[in-house]
């Protein structure tokens, strides 16, 4: 009887451990069902996306709202003069929505007129965060080769906006980082790689891939033909450090320049938009906020929520951003905000107003005669004056990312161009003009005219190249299965020289 | 049956059950019932969408999921309250075949969540308790018999949007694979 009923109760709980076993697996089953990411086909086309995650891409879709073109040239007429003999000087217009970031690279009179896949002033490295097509094309052909060459070499390739495939992974759609440089230049900076940081820190390294400053470092290589090629190759300079200063050393140290200023003779550095690294030393970032907590908010449709992909200024949707923190009203945060843009605005002007007179007056005492050697300690306050202001304020957002850094910096510069200024003075007496005014630079063309540039011929030029190689690009790419063209509807539509709107 | 071969029947048997009993832990993950860790509150896929909100929340960076939804403090109470829960759970996954579109807290599970914002915000909520207290006195009302926190901060920290349908592919979720 007892072992009767041993074996009846010990079958009894097989049976519901196996049926609960059952019930697990089951569970399990659907969980993962239900936790599969979509496929998408095409994977670096951002209209591959629309059908799976139709609120991810049409915020994404978005950013096409942010279309202004602000010519700053025009907004800041300085810029010619600091930026004479350097491309920066030809056209430079405040940043628009995601969208456009490839086609606004393509009209931009700096990446000037090729005629074919071997001319034109720009190396490949200029597409080098244009696109998801450059995740696949280092995917394919290798880093060092993407980086070697023409610009117009690969106008059939680089042919998607900045989207989906540039930050996530298409297999699971998580953060993803397919350019090499980025864990380079925070492995020189002494930092976690993006693979090793934490999911916080990743969605501001998505952004810092780009939104960072570098430059392009010659490195010879051999490819498998045994041809001898050099590779330009996007670099982080952060093996000081990420301050302004430790970049500074680090370029002085490898006596690196972006160009030789055509005024001052100055060898000159370029800050481009060290958004990410001066963004660090600002209050919301060491209380651990990440870009996108602010610049891809959480957001609600009926009962989904999700992050915004229309990535631009978080003042646009305060409710969502500012205020899901600050306990404020919208109005008192946005004059909190304007008046921080104010002071950096004041510092900017006057470090800017300096920097081009110093630039003038170094151009005058040069040409009355001044040796190398008399100016030389002059060059280097305005090398670096020059760097920390456009450290300060290249990245745009800095005045609120970091306005501490940024008006420290701005003092900075403006010290170090006032030093020059005084030198400046002390020899154009010497040389007889001790009454020298440098000459008026308060609009675009005169500031132009004074950098030796003349946009007539450029603009010609240009319009020659999209009325003929682009359509050329565009067809080839069509071709090849790179491009859908009804992707670009509504893309080319204005720049600073031309606006086919009216 | 002679009693040599019951016994092999039996002791046969008891190595199946126990095989699928240490199937069963393993496929459950039941281990992770012990542990702290947020992530296995979403074993299943039921939890998904707080997971997400929690996540995204500024609460994700002191507190995690036992932290306001168990006792604090008296370890016995906990496992209590972890073994009631997950009782409660494991029935309803088990043999609900729908769970609806909104889960909603418990009464117990309720009270105690309400302890640990207490616990945590003591110092902002003095004021409010005694008022709370004194109000109790004249009305009749226990200072707990009404509102909790969330009453009023229906937002925290889950937000309004807290159907489990409200975060598709699990994205948001990217601790599941």
């Amino acid at each position: 009887m007892k072992i009767k009923l041993s074996i009846a109760l010990l079958v009894a709980v097989i049976a519901t451990l196996a049926f609960m076993t059952q019930s697990v697996l089951t569970k399990e089953q659907e969980r993962r069902a239900l936790n599969e990411t979509p496929q998408v086909a095409e994977p670096y086309k951002n209209e591959s996306y629309k059908a799976k995650f139709p609120r991810q891409y049409s915020s994404w879709h978005g950013t096409i709202k942010s279309d202004h073109i602000e010519d700053m040239l025009d907004s800041k007429p300085q810029l010619p003069v600091l930026w004479a003999g350097y491309g920066f000087a030809k056209d430079y217009n405040a940043p628009r929505g995601h969208a456009f970031a490839l086609q606004d690279n393509v009209n931009t009179l700096r990446t000037g007129a090729p005629v074919d896949g071997a001319t034109g002033p720009m190396p490949k490295s200029c597409w080098a965060c244009k696109s998801p097509d450059v995740v696949r094309m280092i995917d394919r052909v290798g880093e060092m080769e993407f980086y070697s060459g023409k610009w117009a070499a690969y106008g059939d390739e680089i042919v998607n906006t900045i989207g989906c495939a540039d930050c996530h992974d298409p297999k699971d759609m998580s953060l993803a980082v397919g350019r090499p440089h980025l864990s380079r230049g925070l492995q020189a900076a002494g930092l976690s790689t993006f693979e090793d940081s934490t999911h916080q820190e990743k969605r501001s390294l998505v952004c810092a891939q780009c939104h960072s400053e570098y430059y392009f470092k010659d490195v010879p290589w051999k490819d498998d033909t045994g041809t001898e090629k050099v590779a330009k190759l996007v670099t982080f300079p952060w093996a000081n450090g990420t301050s302004a200063e430790a970049m500074e050393a680090y370029y002085d140290g490898l006596e690196f320049k972006d160009w030789t200023h055509k005024i001052s003779k100055t060898p000159m550095l370029k800050a481009q938009h060290p958004g990410w690294e001066i963004a660090r030393t600002g209050i919301h970032a060491k209380k651990g906020i990440a870009c996108a907590d602010c610049h891809m908010p959480y957001v609600q449709e009926g009962a989904i929520k999700y992050s915004s992909h229309k990535v631009g200024s978080p003042l646009e949707n305060i409710e969502q951003t500012c205020l899901t923190c600050h306990r404020e009203k919208g109005e008192t945060l946005m004059a909190i905000v304007g008046e921080k843009k104010e002071r950096k605005e004041l510092l900017m002007e006057i470090a800017m107003d300096n920097l081009a007179k110093a630039h003038l007056e170094t151009g005058k005492a040069l040409e009355l005669g001044a040796s190398a050697a008399e100016v030389k300690a002059i060059q280097t306050h305005i090398r670096h004056a020059q760097w920390r202001w456009d450290y300060a304020i290249a990245s745009h957002g800095s005045f609120f990312h970091a306005p501490e850094e940024t008006l420290k910096l701005l003092a900075s510069a403006n010290e170090l161009a006032q030093q020059a200024r005084l030198k400046l003075v002390r020899i154009l007496a010497k040389y007889g003009a001790i009454n020298y005014a440098a000459p008026d630079f308060s609009t675009k063309e005169k500031a132009q005219k004074l950098a030796g540039l003349s946009l007539e011929t450029l603009v010609k030029e240009k319009l020659a190249f999209k009325a003929t190689l682009e359509k050329e690009w565009l067809k080839r790419a069509v071709e090849k299965g790179n491009l859908n063209l009804e992707s670009r509807q509504g893309i080319d539509t204005r720049s600073s020289y031309f606006d086919k709107t009216n | 049956m002679n009693r040599k071969s019951a016994l092999i029947l039996i002791s046969m048997l008891l190595l199946i059950a126990a095989a699928l009993l240490v199937n069963l832990v393993k496929a459950s993950k039941a281990g992770s019932y012990f542990s702290s860790d947020p992530k296995a509150c979403i074993n299943c896929h039921v939890m998904n969408a707080s997971y997400a909100s929690w996540q995204h929340s500024a609460h994700a960076r002191v507190a995690t999921c036992v932290d306001c939804h168990l006792p604090a403090g008296n370890g016995l109470a906990k496992y209590a309250a972890k073994a009631l829960d997950g009782w409660n759970h494991s029935y309803a996954f088990t043999f609900s075949g729908d769970l609806g579109p909104s889960i909603n807290i418990s009464q117990h599970g309720a009270k105690r969540v309400q302890q640990n914002c207490i616990r945590c915000h003591s110092p902002l909520v003095g004021t409010l308790q005694a008022n709370a207290a004194l109000n109790a006195q004249v009305s009749g009302h226990g200072p707990e018999d009404r509102r909790n926190c969330w009453t009023c901060h229906r937002a925290v920290p889950h937000g309004t949007a807290r159907a489990i349908y409200s975060t598709p592919h699990a994205i948001g979720v990217k601790e599941l694979k």
